[in-house]
């Protein structure tokens, strides 16, 4: 009887201190790094996109629900990214700790300024989204503001461990302030250079490290790149005598393969997401990677 | 100019040292004067007024140096130059910061702020425990860490959360104004076939039903956020006849509870029964022109859906597991199997009755429990079974049992772009058993009981961005009878290929063979059909996504 109750009673223990971990889910890799970076092993990160697929297009799979019932957090973009496959998830989660409004409820995008508003929102200009570009994590300055913003939440569902969330953040902005002296000196060289990239996922990034990345191989945002558009896109590229065309995992690179051999660019694969790219587990790791990766293109 | 002064003091303890090392070099006699209690002399005077002097000098010269190298500096600085929404100049919480490391850092170079982007946030967080961020990573500065151009405001709290979003405005579109999406859906066919009933071969209401043109599912869709508690959907179709009249179909209109606790919620209104996988679906999201055999024969052909309510669980499990119970009065067209009074009152050759409900008995129930694993990280199965029970209107007891189970596989590329390679597998299989009694009044001479079956099966490939092919095998056995004669009593099969271009997920444009096999039976002879169909839809609006 003795040995059952002691079962139990490490039971319970095991399940609370189970418990005493905040479930965070996030739906896309970037959002889901940086609550790494907060939560450390006080929290357990679930994330719903995969790093590799595009996240405009994520399938609402059934376990995904289950994933958002159990959370104590949501971090989403907030920014109509997730448009296609987050709300009918939602509406079948009965989670109310996650509703808009809650402290559960992370929407990165706030307090962002996102670019490329559009002022008439038309689906003749393609996949537009009508409250502004949605790729805005790879600017560093915007992720310490998403992670600051993330240990806020934190903070405020688990007040007991607020000083170790605030503590993380503050080692998170510290580390990116320092970083962003040796990313700026690298892209610095290239100031005001033109890049060209598949998809137009780039204008944070751009911004920050004064770049142009204002050429796509898509006609109009999400359209497959037409012969007569890439013809185009060849020549300017030829006239500008740009040297980099930037793809994603899950763009087709054949295609970028051909304006580069036709123009004598390289083709320089980039990932919104830690973990689209090898070596790429951190969002540190990853700026590292697209800073150097671009910066030995551009040479 | 603050940035300046903050730098300065940062500097002056360096500065003061070097001074007062100097200074005893210079003047080493006059100092023991001073300290001596010998009243100040003129020339004691003139002597401190030259030290001063001279460490006013060091001072202005320091802060020349400073200033130097603040100008060359700015001249390597990115802000100043880039052509993109500025940076602001070094900002006033850069130089807090600046003034809380340790003297003698290396310089800022890069920013590392960014007002342009991020709020004042980060700001306030940033100068108020400055000690943090500077003292493990000194190299702080340079690169502006903030840009006030990119994040816009602090977060008061963090409840209050969203642009403009508020729990009643959960759904958006135009940046956010509207309390609801509203889209209108076109779905087109051009039919041919070598039939001239193919209102008879098609056996659903939104399939082509005649050669030609076809335009049977124009659909006004609304979804939204009611209020904190509940969600409104309707779906509302207007669909050409044969002779080009106008029908309109409230086809959904419910509400559903959005916070209910232990994962339950509620439904209400006019909606689908959960029946398998493609009953609760609309016809534009079908991977066929047409509706499955199975499906148009026992759920009918507008599918089993009727005013009602409906109660779900998920289950606490660590899969996805979700039991589903509803009930509709199964009255009507829509309740195909059950108390449906049939065109001209007739149904199965049976006289029917068309009476209200006598009590519970009459009402269609329709339980459905559904569980989903990953057997991969690209790779997701679903599997459920379904039932309906209820009464039919060919006889004072007769009852419907409709059985069903179905399964989903789908395998996504961690590569996939728009959603695309994919493979996706669905079957479902039916089992009706129907009790065909002697009609009104007794008016048939036999009572049977019809144990039908049936199942479809369709594999869909997207094998490049946009493209989907199809393939799909329809059976159904009907049991054959020497006293119905019936002509959707008639067992046969189906065999459908097709092939379909998503220009974007808003337009598309489907062409499909569909060969028919009806078989014969104690009434009907046997025969073929060959059909072509090429289907167009557009969407305008804002569509609510879809389930798995």
């Amino acid at each position: 009887m003795k040995k059952i109750l002691l079962m139990l009673s490490t039971l319970i223990t095991c399940a609370f201190t189970a418990q005493a971990k905040l479930n965070v889910v996030a739906t896309l890799p970037d959002f889901g790094s940086l609550a790494r970076e907060i939560g450390g092993d006080k929290v357990n990160v679930t994330v719903l996109a995969k790093p590799t697929e595009d996240s405009h297009f994520v399938d609402a799979r059934p376990s995904f629900v289950v994933s958002l019932r159990n959370a104590d957090a949501l971090i989403d973009g907030g920014a109509e990214l997730e448009l296609g496959w987050l709300p009918p998830l939602l509406q079948n989660t009965r989670n109310p700790k996650i509703e808009i409004g809650k402290p559960g409820r992370v929407q990165a995008s706030q307090g962002i300024h996102l670019m490329n508003v559009p002022t008439n929102v038309t689906r003749a200009a393609g996949d537009v989204h009508a409250l502004g570009n949605p790729h805005f994590t790879v600017d560093p300055i915007i992720a310490k503001a998403i992670a600051q913003h993330i240990a806020q939440s934190f903070s405020a569902l688990d007040p007991v461990n607020a000083a170790f969330y605030e503590g993380n953040y503050k080692k998170f902005e510290a580390t990116i302030n320092a970083k962003l002296q040796e990313w700026g000196t690298a892209l610095l060289p290239f100031k005001g250079q033109h890049v060209v990239a598949y998809h137009d996922s780039w204008p944070y990034f751009a911004h920050r490290f004064g770049l142009n990345i204002d050429i796509f191989l898509e006609p109009k945002p999400g359209i497959p790149p037409s012969p007569s558009h890439l013809a185009e896109v060849i020549a300017q590229m030829r006239a500008q005598h740009i040297k980099a065309i930037i793809v994603e995992p899950f763009h087709d690179r054949r295609i970028a393969e051909k304006v580069a051999s036709a123009t004598g660019a390289k083709v320089v694969e980039f990932s919104q997401f830690p973990g689209g790219l090898p070596g790429t587990d951190s969002y540190v790791k990853l700026i590292d990677t697209l800073v150097s990766r671009l910066a030995a293109a551009l040479k | 100019m603050k940035k300046m002064i903050l730098f300065a003091l940062a500097v002056l303890p360096v500065a003061t040292v070097s001074a007062q090392e100097a200074a005893p070099a210079a003047s080493s006699s006059p100092a023991p004067t001073v300290s001596n209690a010998t009243p100040a002399t003129a020339a004691d005077v003139e002597a401190l007024r030259g030290q001063v002097q001279s460490l006013v000098e060091t001072v202005k010269a320091l802060q020349q140096q400073v200033k130097d190298q603040q100008a060359a500096l700015e001249k390597a600085n990115l802000t100043g130059e880039s052509g993109l929404p500025q940076n602001p100049e070094p900002s006033p919480i850069a130089g807090a910061e600046e003034s809380a490391a340790p003297a003698g850092n290396a310089p800022p170079r890069f920013p590392t702020e960014d007002t342009s982007v991020v709020s004042s946030t980060t700001a306030p967080a940033a100068s108020s425990v400055p000690g943090v961020s500077a003292s493990p990573f000194p190299a702080s500065g340079g690169f502006p860490t903030t840009d006030t151009s990119v994040v816009t405001s602090t977060p008061e709290t963090i409840s209050s959360t969203g642009a403009g979003t508020s729990l009643t405005q959960p759904i958006t579109i135009g940046g956010g104004r509207n309390y609801m999406n509203i889209s209108l859906d076109g779905l087109f066919a051009l039919a041919y076939s070598s039939a001239r009933d193919l209102d008879h071969i098609e056996v659903g209401d939104h399939d082509p039903q005649q050669r030609g043109f076809n335009a049977r599912n124009v659909e006004l869709a609304f979804d939204g956020a009611v209020d904190p508690y509940f969600e409104g959907f309707a779906n509302i179709v207007f669909k050409l006849d044969n002779d080009n009249q106008t029908e309109v179909e409230v086809e959904e209109a419910f509400m559903q509870t959005t916070s209910l606790p232990f994962n339950l919620q509620l439904k209400a209104g006019q909606f689908f029964a959960a029946f398998g996988r493609l009953n609760p679906t609309h016809p534009h999201t079908w991977e066929f022109v047409d509706t499955p055999l199975v499906n148009g024969l026992f759920l009918g052909p507008d599918g089993l859906r009727g005013v009602g309510a409906q109660g779900s669980w998920t289950l606490p499990l660590p899969w996805y597991s979700q039991l589903i119970f509803a009930s509709q009065n199964g009255r009507g067209s829509t309740g195909f199997s059950f108390r449906n009074p049939g065109d001209d009152r007739m149904f199965f050759d049976r006289i029917t009755t068309d009476r209200e409900a006598r009590g519970l008995q009459d009402f269609v129930w329709i339980p459905r429990f559904e569980n989903s694993f990953n057997l991969s990280d690209t790779q997701t199965v679903l599997a459920g079974v379904s039932g309906a029970f209820g009464s039919n209107e060919t006889g004072a007891n007769s009852r419907t049992q409709i059985y069903g189970a179905d399964f989903l596989y789908k395998w996504k590329s961690s590569h996939a772009e728009g959603g695309f390679p994919f493979v996706k597998w669905q079957t479902e299989f039916m089992y009706r058993r129907f009790q065909a009694g002697h009609g009104a009044d007794d008016s048939f001479p036999v009572a049977e009981t019809f144990h039908d079956w049936g199942l479809y099966s369709q594999v869909t490939w997207g094998f490049k961005k946009g493209w989907v092919a199809g393939i799909r095998g329809d059976y159904v056995h009907m049991q054959d009878s020497m006293f119905t004669d019936d002509l959707d009593r008639q067992s046969r099969w189906r065999l459908s290929a097709n092939l379909t271009w998503y220009p974007t997920e808003f337009s598309k444009i489907r062409l499909q063979y569909n060969q028919d096999f009806l078989e014969e039976n104690f009434f009907l002879s046997a025969r073929e059909v060959e059909s072509i169909f090429l289907q167009w839809e557009f969407i305008l609006g804002a569509h609510g996504a879809h389930k798995f």
